[in-house]
């Protein structure tokens, strides 16, 4: 830990962003100006597999304006190079306007490039695409799926067989989209062989990696910029079809071209969170220990790729017990590609879990809590590793008590209020504490601010002020005198803006730089005999507020602008770095939280209201408590919309998504949101990383839905193991 | 102050645009309107011919003025732009967001005469000297207007997207009287969609804006 004084890390403090955003002068992706810039509309495939027979482009190309239509009857080919260094799950990726094949509804058969928008859209309308159409195949129900992914240990099979308690289960959980504020929109433009984009990205360096690969050319030929993104839950982490299509169409249109998918195109031209259906079956003794779980869980997946994600990890860590066997398959449909969508996996996996820990609780007749208790792992029984910090129980003690939960009546249906059935519920969450090697550019000016540069993101959790806020402590200068710049590749450069780790990883790098940069100076001046500070030893310097001085004796000493304007030093500079150890882990590291949820509902309508919420976390060190709190409440946003109503709709007659638009796929808005409250554990976790962070954008929505239908079958004693539990099915 | 702003030129100015000019189109579909409704049709779907017709004499454009943000603008645009494309493609102000392009999401919001309206679904030429405001025209200089400081103050939003629609409709809400409690600003805010989930702190920056009133 920093020797410095901490004054802004901890403290809560507003965004230092929030001016641009409230005044409505931060850019997103589609709002850079770019000369001679001309519109592209995408037309999308209107059939959900088979061949393009024809793309008749007469009245498109008839309209003012329309400049160009590009499909794979007229488009150059792409190298479409291999790319390790990307989201691309294993398969090939789609190539576009490369062959006539339609592998999903949606799929981008062509582009129109007008001169304005409007002609762009009104000429997507007029291409006519005919197709030779073959039924696809989009049931996850009905599909046959890939060898599957294994574990065990133990011999659950057989403990199952002796169990004293057995339940078993299947749990249904929809197909749900990110669908950020912001649609995804990409500006490119190519100055000879260089190509720049704008582009709305969680990874510039991913996007930029991905171009060089699809087009042929050297990784620092391409530059991405992305200052902000509004919004993304892990639909910034790849770069879609779009990406390459704008790329394109800007070197077919010698001009540079603006592409912004319609909300509809989001839908299928972007990610989401696969559809899956898991079968679950529980040993315990009749005191609730755990003896046995088995999971055989099925996820959609393209025919052209297939998406993994962890799903389960938390059934062979959270709990104690012998016997684990899983199975994890994935259904290759006639759909595009599944992507992470906030607490990949570990979310999926926590509401099968912990909804199936809250019917044994009540089988057993034992609280839920206490159920929970009861199979607390002593070290993580999947490694055998110690755990860096595992602090669940704390969580359960301070939920219980902040929520009320002793005066719970456990009988399902027993409270009302009025019409309403009233109920209460809880669940654990877990994520794993990611972090990966990043940069940042650290630079000390002689007028005494500082600039800090790392390519990273900030899709909303606050990268801007957490950084500056880390960057200020360890430079020991205000936080009005330290700018933190990101989303540039010309940047240092830094893993994805996800999986919680940018705090760790990006942070870690922005401390060590800002760490040596304060060392440089103080050896410049206790190496200087005209510095006050001559001859002392570095180890007994600090800085606070741009002033470095001893820290017993704050008398002697003098500010960084009178050392470097006297040693002629315009700035000083370095590149701070950030690595995980090398080697096997030594520890398990997690991030754990508990949520408590209460929900009313109407005994003869089936609506749910959410009531209150409260989530205890176990997330390591707080950086920025405001912007954490914020976080922590969006995630029990999230958590509301899976539990009670988003679910993406196919017709499985022709693939074609139903409810494609922000009307009819229901996202939780104001009115649906009570009063929510996030309590942060205070601590550290010493073994995760420098600063001592785990992560806490996943962790926060992982938990919620299974608290929130937890409540459900408290307040009217019925199991429902489909999500969303919309007011049909409670009926 | 007024600016003038011309549509990017579709076809070179000096040829003669194809096919009808401007004002026969006008009075194709007026025709085809008319006998639409003289046939007591109720369909979407224009006789047989009449796409082609249309498609060929397209892009009609209108001249406009209107002021946006205390700012006079004449500008001759596609009949078919909307106040947020005007906004966001042609005068420069892209702090109006287009979030659903439908209606559904509320970050296009933008007060019309005073009053909250979705600018994705409000057609440009219909605004005849209307006053538009737009978040770029809510601070007095450095001082920001009450509720985008309140914004600020509760952390009331995280990607900023949808926070421009918020900061308007906000206002919108206020100058309305529907703050009368939390229950009343989450219903009369609920047309502003924030999928970073930033609803409790954006009731409470309504809340703290009406107090201040």
């Amino acid at each position: 830990m920093s020797p410095q004084p901490q004054s802004a890390v901890g403290a809560p403090l507003s965004r230092v962003d929030g001016r641009l955003k409230v005044t409505g002068k931060a850019k997103y992706a589609a709002e850079h100006h770019v000369d001679t810039v001309v519109h592209a509309v995408v037309v999308d495939s209107s059939v959900g597999r088979g061949r393009i027979t024809g793309v008749d482009t007469r009245a498109a190309l008839a309209q003012p304006g329309v400049l160009k239509v590009i499909s794979h009857l007229n488009a150059p080919k792409l190298a479409y190079r291999e790319n390790g260094s990307s989201n691309n799950p294993p398969g090939e990726r789609l190539h576009v306007f490369q062959d006539d094949k339609v592998h999903f509804h949606g799929q981008p058969v062509a582009v129109v490039l007008a001169t304005t928008l409007e002609a762009a859209q009104h000429g997507a309308s007029l291409v006519q695409v005919r197709y030779d159409a073959e039924r696809p195949s989009t049931d996850l129900a009905r599909a046959p799926a890939h060898d599957p992914v294994t574990y065990a240990r133990g011999d659950a099979d057989k403990a199952m067989r002796s169990a004293a308690v057995r339940l078993e289960m299947t749990y249904r959980t929809a197909r749900t989209h990110q669908n950020a504020m912001e649609p995804h929109a990409t500006i490119a433009r190519w100055d000879g062989n260089r190509l720049t984009v704008w582009d709305k990205t969680q990874w510039v360096g991913g996007t930029q990696t991905e171009l060089a690969a699809v087009f042929g050319i050297p990784r620092d030929a391409v530059r991405v910029i992305s200052p902000f993104v509004g919004g993304a839950f892990g639909s910034g982490l790849r770069a879609w079809p779009h990406v390459t299509i704008a790329a394109l169409a800007a070197r077919v249109a010698g001009r540079p071209v603006k592409l912004a998918l319609t909300r509809r195109q989001m839908y299928f031209g972007t990610g989401y969170r696969p559809a899956y259906e898991c079968g679950v079956r529980l040993g315990s003794d009749r005191r609730g220990r755990l003896t046995a779980m088995v999971h055989d869980i099925k996820a959609e997946t393209s025919t052209y790729e297939d998406f993994q994600e962890d799903v389960l990890a938390a059934g062979q860590m959270l709990y104690s017990m012998p016997n684990v066997r899983q199975a994890y398959r994935r259904v290759p449909l006639d759909v595009n590609t599944p992507l992470y969508m906030r607490g990949p996996g570990f979310a999926t996996a926590a509401h099968v879990i912990e909804s199936a820990m809250d019917e044994l609780a009540h089988h057993l007749g034992i609280d839920p809590v206490e159920l929970r208790r009861r199979n607390e792992p002593a070290a993580d029984e999947s490694t055998g590793l110690p755990f860096s910090t595992r602090r669940l129980r704390e969580c359960y003690t301070t939920g219980a008590r902040e929520f009320g939960w002793q005066r719970r009546n456990p009988e399902p249906r027993s409270t009302r209020d009025g019409d309403w059935l009233i109920g209460t519920g809880m669940a654990a969450g877990v994520y794993e504490t990611v972090r990966k090697a990043a940069k940042a550019r650290v630079r000390l000016d002689a007028d005494g601010t500082a600039l800090v540069e790392a390519a990273t993101s900030d899709m909303g959790p606050g990268t801007y002020t957490s950084m500056t806020q880390v960057a200020a402590d360890a430079l020991g200068l205000a936080l009005r005198n330290v700018t933190f710049r990101l989303g540039d590749t010309l940047m240092p450069p830094t893993p994805p803006h996800s999986g919680s780790m940018t705090m760790a990883s990006v942070g870690s790098a922005v401390q060590a730089g800002s760490d040596t940069v304060r060392r440089q100076a103080i050896k410049l001046a206790v190496e200087d005999v005209r510095s006050p500070l001559h001859g002392a030893n570095p180890g007994d310097v600090v800085v606070r507020g741009g002033r470095l001085h001893l820290k017993d004796n704050p008398a002697r000493g003098e500010t960084y602008q009178r050392l470097l304007s006297r040693n002629e030093r315009t700035h000083l500079e370095t590149v701070g770095s950030f690595e995980p150890p090398s080697g096997p882990e030594r520890f398990s590291l997690y991030a754990y939280g508990a949520t408590f949820a209460e929900v009313a509902v109407d005994a003869r309508l089936g609506l749910v209201r959410v009531r209150r919420v409260l989530g205890v976390y176990d997330a390591g060190r707080i950086i920025s408590p405001k912007l954490a709190d914020s976080q922590a409440l969006g995630g029990i946003v999230g958590g509301i919309g899976t539990a009670l109503l988003e679910h993406t709709v196919t017709d499985h007659r022709d693939g074609r998504i139903v409810n494609a638009n922000l009307a009819d796929y229901l996202v939780p808005v104001n009115a649906d949101v009570p009063d929510l409250r996030a309590i942060y554990l205070e601590g550290e976790d010493r073994e995760a990383d420098p600063i001592g962070v785990k992560g806490l954008g996943e962790l926060v929505h992982i938990g919620v839905a299974p608290a929130l239908t937890n409540a459900v079958f408290h307040a009217t004693g019925r199991r429902i193991r489909e999500l969303p539990i919309t007011a049909e099915v409670l009926l | 102050m007024s600016t003038e702003l011309n549509e990017p030129v579709a076809h070179p100015p000096s040829a003669s645009p194809p096919g009808p000019s401007r004002r026969t189109f006008i009075v194709t579909t007026t025709a085809v309107g008319g006998a639409a409704v003289a046939g007591g049709l109720v369909t979407a779907q224009p006789p047989p011919g009449a796409e082609e017709t249309a498609a060929a004499e397209a892009a009609p454009t209108s001249r406009v003025t209107l002021t946006v943000n205390r700012k006079r603008h004449t500008v001759t645009i596609d009949n078919r732009t909307s106040l947020l494309d005007l906004l966001r493609e042609h005068l420069g102000l892209t702090g109006s967001k287009k979030g659903c392009d439908a209606g559904a999401c509320g970050a296009c919001t933008v007060l019309a005469d005073g009053h909250r309206v979705n600018s994705c679904l409000t057609l440009a030429v219909r605004l005849e000297g209307a006053e538009i405001t737009t978040i770029e025209g809510l601070a007095d200089g450095d001082r920001l207007h009450p509720l985008q400081q309140a914004f600020i103050d509760e952390d009331a939003f995280q990607c900023g997207y949808c926070t421009p629609g918020q900061i308007m409709s906000g206002i919108g809400c206020i100058q309305e009287g529907h703050t009368g409690s939390e229950e009343e600003i989450r219903e009369w805010m609920s047309g502003n969609i924030c999928r970073c989930g930033c609803y409790v702190k954006i009731v409470r920056a309504v809340e703290r804006a009406a107090g201040g009133k």
